[in-house]
């Protein structure tokens, strides 16, 4: 497990940056095809994404007045490294060989970073949208992250571990995490397409309010980095909640010849984040933006209170498993 | 709830998108497309030339022995159109005695060339 | 306090035409609007004044897409009234049924493009798979989706025969049955209520005061309808309501305007089935009596009035026109007053713009910046000096 050629493929290869690269153009087609079909149209044909990425990678860089070019050029670059780097923790075939105690804080952390890109993209064009954009996505950040973090710790605490390999492990010979803490699951939905900035939160980003949000200044390939750090953030996210919930790619019975296991667990995978993919892009299908003030409101009073209340609920069954 | 329903039964439906060019769009018979002179029935009264709103109807030389209400009659002009200038209001059609001038059921009057005609 | 212009300027996603708005905010609170509206003027009022009547109609019909058959129908009409023609029932009908199926497609028009601005592009992609339905049956009647051209003056240029009939009426039921889903939909769907509900709101006084039309002022309660009032074409004959609502919001206008859907349908189809036998035109005079007139009709925005002077010849003296857009940018303005920089594209859509339509004069001034009019109403709340509303060009 520690042959550093082995790890060296499991990071490029599979299921690493390459297979990751694709899963997430894949997932990018099958979200914009779902939601076509929902509303009746065609929707776009499966290479899709990828032309996308390729015209925007060729198109020119224009750089605005007075603008910090090294900065622009590098806060996208930093994004996409921490989403990449986040998925290598999130098991895919089982356990993932980089595990470590804590690395869901790790994950968690890293996951954070794009939002941040955001806010300093949107501060640093001299552009009165981009800044409100930027603005819109820091006070986003502030209010989904608190019930997101308790909804993700939740699992953490009934499993024992802060791993999130330890955690699927429990599930496997438990019972998938979700039939305990049903709440926190619909917590932990709702909050990452506030993350992902999806509809009905993709307030930063409002087309017909603030052109592009922070994106306005950014062309060519520093906004192909960026849609692509969107792109992977969605398979994260994805993998991460059917990781914590939904029992990752783990069946509870384990077969004779142990590369079967492996094969079985990556089906398992693609199948259950499909699975959370379809939930999200019926929620951006069903619903309009909302306004930030209004996110404020339901945030507060409603997300955040079910999050507290599912943490309470899972510490007092804890103790009750405890004394019994 | 509506939402919903109806968003689900769109899943599981043929989306209501014409694939043009495959699949052909179906034209009304009164659309109104291309403008189209018939020589035969032409009988060179000037009226297409004076309503026309957008002035694109010229009448230029063109004698001919035509038809018209029983009598044959000597005519000796008749309409040229500037076709990419033609505005497709089917008012020619309207005020023509014998239908000479009228708008076909076929598209194809954009383009840029500003002197192409149709006689 | 410091004070933020924000340009939606000239190019904006969130506008289909160009108008320039300079939005003054505090934070996410608008304290003024500064509005400049002449970027589509094309001089068609100077250039209807050379072409005579028969030359004229497809010219006025291009001031506006939308609503093309409203400026053909009111002008036309204004000119029957000066010669004193006699326009024959049949036509009449054929007038009412294109009017209505007009407002019928700007109206589900309207209701996707004020579910895109709130980002809701599901109802978009609906609304307007079943306004291809209406765009259909213009076509068949008429030869074309926008532009129909089906008036002289005297009367309609082509006739219906029983087959277009009994499409249009086949048509009708599958219509009825979307308008109640879109009327369900409305009142269900929570991010709709939560965008529409108690934003830009506006009382009846305001709306009397500041000149707001059509449904914008039919939402705030002016129970006020041209075709109504001041009847013409074949709705004296029709059997139909006036839709009102108290609410005076948003979300009130979305209800008037899914209001006058659902009758424009009960129109179409009493129309079709009783439309009477005769001629469809009378044979028109070549020139028109020396005299004036102010023509109205209820477009799909609000009430649309032309003014003709005519002297003895075969052309117009004079045509103005002044369509709902232009009365009701004011009422924009005031509603804008103290609401979130977000609520900008729900508030300016809700009042249906049509800039095309607007942009009949532009006002050029030296000293100032050229044709910027300054709005400031002062309302119950706000922190503006006085309380007067002073239009300033």
């Amino acid at each position: 497990m520690t042959d550093p050629v082995f790890i060296l493929l499991y990071i490029v290869l599979f299921p690493g940056f390459i297979f990751l690269f694709v899963y997430a153009l894949f997932l990018s087609f099958l979200d914009r095809k779902i939601v076509a079909r929902m509303q009746n149209r065609v929707g776009p044909p499966f290479y899709q994404p990828f032309a996308d990425l390729v015209k925007m990678l060729a198109k020119e860089v224009i750089d605005p007045d007075g603008v910090d070019r090294g900065l622009f050029d590098a806060i996208p670059l930093v994004a996409l490294a921490a989403v990449m780097t986040a998925f290598l923790y999130v098991p895919v075939t089982g356990y993932s060989p980089l595990a470590f105690p804590g690395d869901l804080v790790v994950v968690l952390y890293l996951m954070i970073i794009p939002t941040f890109a955001l806010f300093l993209l949107g501060w640093l064009s001299r552009n009165i949208f981009s800044a409100i954009g930027g603005i819109r996505a820091a006070t986003q950040m502030f209010i989904y992250e608190v019930p997101f973090f308790l909804a993700l710790l939740a699992p953490a605490i009934m499993a024992g571990t802060w791993s999130i390999s330890g955690i699927v492990v429990w599930q496997q010979h438990n019972t998938w995490l979700v039939f305990f803490q049903p709440i926190g699951f619909v917590v932990a939905l709702i909050c990452l397409q506030a993350k992902l900035e999806r509809t009905p939160f993709d307030i930063p980003e409002a087309e017909t309010e603030i052109v592009a949000g922070p994106l306005t200044e950014l062309t060519g390939r520093r906004l192909a980095i960026i849609h692509l750090t969107t792109e992977i953030s969605l398979v994260v996210g994805s993998a991460l909640i059917a990781a914590l919930f939904l029992g990752g790619p783990m069946i509870p019975w384990t077969l004779s010849p142990s590369w079967l296991n492996e094969v079985v667990g990556f089906c398992v995978f693609l199948v259950k984040t499909l699975a959370v993919l379809l939930v999200l892009s019926s929620i951006k299908v069903a619903t309009g933006r909302i306004r930030i003030d209004q996110l404020n409101d339901i945030g507060w009073k409603y997300i955040a209170s079910a999050a507290l209340v599912q943490v309470g609920m899972v510490l007092v069954i804890n103790y009750l498993w405890v004394t019994l | 709830m509506s939402v919903l329903s109806e968003m689900i039964k769109n899943l599981l439906s043929r989306p209501v998108t014409i694939l043009y060019p495959r699949e052909k769009v179906p034209i009304p018979v009164t659309f109104r497309g291309r403008v189209a002179i018939t020589d035969e029935k032409c009988i060179g009264c000037s009226k297409c030339s004076l309503v026309c709103p957008a002035q694109v109807i010229t009448m230029i030389d063109g004698p001919r022995e035509v038809e018209f209400k029983e009598k044959s009659l000597k005519r000796k002009k008749r309409p040229q159109v500037k076709l990419y200038q033609c505005i497709r209001c089917g008012i020619c059609e309207r005020h023509c005695p014998t239908g000479a001038i009228h708008l076909e059921q076929v598209h194809g009057g954009t383009g840029t060339d500003r002197e192409v005609v149709v006689t | 306090m410091p004070e933020v212009v924000i340009p939606i300027g000239p190019q904006h996603p969130a506008l289909k035409e160009p108008v320039n708005f300079r939005i003054i905010a505090d934070g996410e609170k608008i304290v003024r609007l500064e509005l400049e509206l002449s970027y589509t003027h094309r001089g068609i009022e100077k250039a209807a004044e050379q072409r005579n009547f028969i030359r004229v109609l497809p010219l006025l019909e291009r001031v506006c897409g939308i609503c093309s058959h409203s400026h053909a129908t009111v002008f036309a009409k204004g000119i029957e009234e000066i010669m004193q023609l006699e326009v024959p029932p049949r036509a009449q009908y054929i007038r009412t049924i294109i009017a209505e199926l007009e407002r019928m497609h700007s109206h589900l028009l309207w209701l996707g493009v004020a579910a895109h601005e709130i980002g809701f592009n599901t109802l978009f992609m609906w609304t307007w798979r079943d306004r291809e339905a209406v765009q259909d049956t213009l076509e068949e009647m008429s030869g074309n989706r926008v532009h129909y051209n089906m008036n002289e003056i005297g009367g309609v240029r082509c006739d219906l025969n029983p087959a277009q009939v009994n499409a249009a009426l086949s048509r009708v039921p599958v219509l009825e049955e979307r308008i109640k889903k879109y009327v369900d939909m409305v009142n269900d769907e929570e991010t709709l209520l939560l965008r529409f509900r108690g934003v830009g709101r506006m009382s009846k006084e305001e709306a009397l005061k500041y000149g707001a039309v059509g449904p914008t002022a039919r939402a705030s309660g002016v129970d006020y309808d041209v075709r109504r009032d001041d009847p013409y074409l074949a709705y004296a004959e029709v059997p139909w309501d006036v839709v009102t609502d108290t609410e005076g919001d948003v979300y009130g206008r979305t209800r008037v305007r899914i209001g006058e859907l659902r009758e424009s349908v009960q129109i179409v189809r009493y129309c079709l089935e009783n439309i009477p036998a005769g001629p469809i035109r009378v044979d028109a005079p070549k020139n028109a009596p020396k005299g004036e007139i102010l023509s109205r009709y209820e477009a799909p925005r609000g009430e649309l009035a032309h003014y003709i002077r005519t002297n003895g010849t075969d052309k117009v003296e004079r045509v103005d026109i002044r369509t709902p857009t232009l009365a009701n940018w004011t009422s924009v303005a005031m509603c804008l007053v103290n609401q979130n920089i977000a609520d900008i594209p729900v508030i300016v859509a809700a009042i249906d713009p049509c800039l095309s339509c607007t942009s009949r004069l532009t006002v050029t001034n030296r000293e100032n910046r050229p044709g910027v009019a300054v709005v400031r109403a002062a309302r119950r709340g706000s922190s503006l000096p006085g309380s007067e509303d002073e239009e300033k060009l």
